[in-house]
């Protein structure tokens, strides 16, 4: 008699691994083939993930297809099995997958807007925050914000790619019309993503802001996030060609307002 | 996530409350360690499962059912929409928590990542019941993300109890264990189905979910008399029912039932469900839909049916 063990991992090659010899003679056939009855079994496991793949990508589902979407999902399980008993964080990695596949060519926007797609599924996954405390902020004295290091609400997510898959995601996404015609080469896309009062919101960067905002995120004092937002790095330009100019208290306002800095300490 | 189209505002919780549906207070919080009976949470109406497609007419609506049953990994998430939709339902509604995730046969350490995650599912929406499977799903890391059934041995037997009584002790509560669906058997089995049940609920102190579609499926799978299957669970032991539908597909000409909750229950069910009322009394009964999910009236009509049912069979025992 097998072990619990060894029957266990024997099913679970036939049915991640498409492997059902060591499987085949431990289960009873009573009429219908062991093989076919695991088939039952694989085509669940693949299905489930494969749901919750089409659940989390839904632009680039439309943009490629029902038929390549299913494709590349039953591509992408048998490379990079579900590593948790909940499907929610099977999608992790499928903009990596789709970079390996289609990298070079004329699809290669692909990844990074399922990349765009995942960063939207963690935003609306995160914890909830308040907005930021201003009579808090109003205590601490002027001199003393140079030491401030600002905190991010748990849904802020930072998105630069060079395509404009903001444009490409927003027209595939939410209404079944035909999208519009978006020119790969319209311009890299910098965004702020964050969740504010139960609403995705999407706030376009600024080269500065980004910079600005990527130090706030990796917990950096405000005076330091300050000087990444001020230095001007060679070739830096944003959409409409202009140099990126920072002004310190206007991105704090702005970051305020839209909910996304939302504490300090 | 699973319905991104439900962007509710976080903060109307705390704003305009909604109106308690009538006759169902919030239920207290119930601990069945102390020795309480932990279905009484839910009263003897049916509930049907809660989806997210459904999370924004029950809360706008306020619809007269009497419990909802959510799958816990839904609102496994730090915050969000679906999240926040749960706890406003929870305020007007008696809950129960029913995972699919556990893996509580695997041979796999049990996952702590997980259990603490349905410790704080329980902690923020207080359920009357927690229930899971009698499965495993993962083994070496890799999850199948589905119910797999457990060869009924000896091993098994004191490998799958340990296991529950061990989340049961992580979670500070008695679980409920459900039956799942099978369409294998292992040649190493050494006792039916029931027989196994019954001896992992004596052996972990677990509850029993008796799943009655579940038991037809393998009824008519494997060739057993469900009644059979009834009349061997203890009584004591079943704190909660579930009804739901099937399909069936054919292989060389043999057919399989596939436990799809994707149709209405069928007749051959109801008729289980009528021998389970005079065997095990008035338990907690739930309708579930997982595929094809219809609008709320369609669920609604069948925990109507289970309730008139549940009135007959006991007028005629009275």
């Amino acid at each position: 008699m097998p072990s619990l063990r060894e029957l266990q991992s024997g099913v679970m090659r036939a049915l991640l691994d498409g492997e059902p010899d060591g499987a085949v003679p431990l289960i009873a056939a009573r009429g219908i083939a062991a093989k076919h009855r695991l088939d039952v079994y694989a085509n669940n496991a693949r299905a489930n993930f494969i749901e919750s793949l089409i659940s989390s990508y839904p632009a680039v589902r439309r943009l490629v297809g029902e038929d390549y979407f299913r494709q590349c999902a039953r591509g992408f399980h048998a490379r990079h099995p579900s590593l948790s008993g909940d499907l929610q964080f099977a999608g992790a990695g499928f903009a990596g997958y789709l970079s390996e596949l289609h990298g070079d060519d004329e699809f290669r926007y692909l990844s990074e807007v399922a990349r765009l797609e995942w960063l939207v599924e963690e935003l609306l996954l995160a914890a909830d925050h308040g907005p930021l405390d201003l009579a808090k902020l109003q205590q601490v004295p002027a001199r003393g914000y140079d030491d401030l290091r600002f905190c991010l609400h748990p849904s802020a997510r930072l998105f630069a790619s060079k395509y404009p898959c903001v444009a490409i995601w927003e027209a595939n996404v939410g209404s079944d019309a035909e999208p519009e015609l978006i020119d790969l080469g319209g311009g890299p896309d910098r965004v702020l993503l964050v969740r504010s009062r139960g609403r995705l919101n999407c706030h376009r960067l600024s080269c500065a802001e980004e910079r600005f905002l990527r130090s706030v995120q990796a917990g950096e004092p405000f005076a330091a996030a300050v000087e990444h937002g001020a230095a001007r790095n060679e070739g830096d330009t944003d959409a409409d060609g202009a140099t990126c100019a920072f002004d310190a208290g206007a991105a704090l306002q702005r970051f305020v307002l839209a909910g996304a800095i939302v504490d300090f300490r | 996530m699973m319905d991104n189209g439900a962007h509710s505002d976080s903060r109307a919780a705390t704003g305009d409350p909604m109106p308690a549906h009538a006759g169902i207070g919030p239920p207290a919080g119930i601990e069945p360690m102390a020795g309480i009976e932990p279905s009484a949470g839910l009263g003897a109406r049916a509930g049907i499962g809660l989806r997210a497609q459904h999370h924004l007419r029950v809360l706008s609506d306020a619809p007269a059912v009497a419990w909802f049953e959510a799958h816990t990994e839904n609102y496994f998430a730090d915050g969000g929409a679906h999240v926040e939709a749960l706890a406003r339902i929870r305020a007007n509604y008696p809950l129960s928590l029913h995972g699919v995730g556990l893996s509580l046969g695997s041979t796999d350490p049990i996952d702590t990542q997980h259990l603490k995650r349905i410790r704080r599912a329980v902690n923020r929406f207080e359920p009357a019941l927690l229930s899971e499977h009698l499965s495993w799903s993962s083994v070496g890391g890799r999850f199948a993300n589905d119910l797999l059934p457990l060869p009924y041995t000896e091993e098994a037997l004191r490998h799958v109890s340990e296991r529950i009584a061990q989340a049961q002790d992580f979670l500070g509560r008695r679980m409920l264990i459900e039956n799942v669906s099978s369409y294998l058997e292992f040649e190493c089995s050494r006792m039916p189905e029931w027989e196994f049940l019954g001896a992992v609920a004596a052996e972990s102190g677990c509850g029993i979910l008796l799943d009655l579609n579940n038991i037809y499926v393998a009824a008519r799978n494997f060739g057993f008399d469900a009644q059979r299957y009834l009349d061997a669970v203890d009584p004591s032991a079943v704190q909660e029912i579930h009804l739901a539908g099937h399909s069936a597909v054919e292989f060389e000409g043999q057919e399989l039932l596939i436990d799809t909750h994707g149709t209405p229950v069928c007749d051959a069910v109801w008729n289980l469900y009528r021998a389970a009322l005079r065997r095990f009394g008035d338990v907690p009964t739930l309708i579930e839909w997982d595929t094809d999910i219809p609008a709320l009236e369609v669920l609604a009509a069948e925990a109507a049916k289970a309730d008139a049912l549940r009135a007959e069979v006991h007028a005629l025992a009275a």
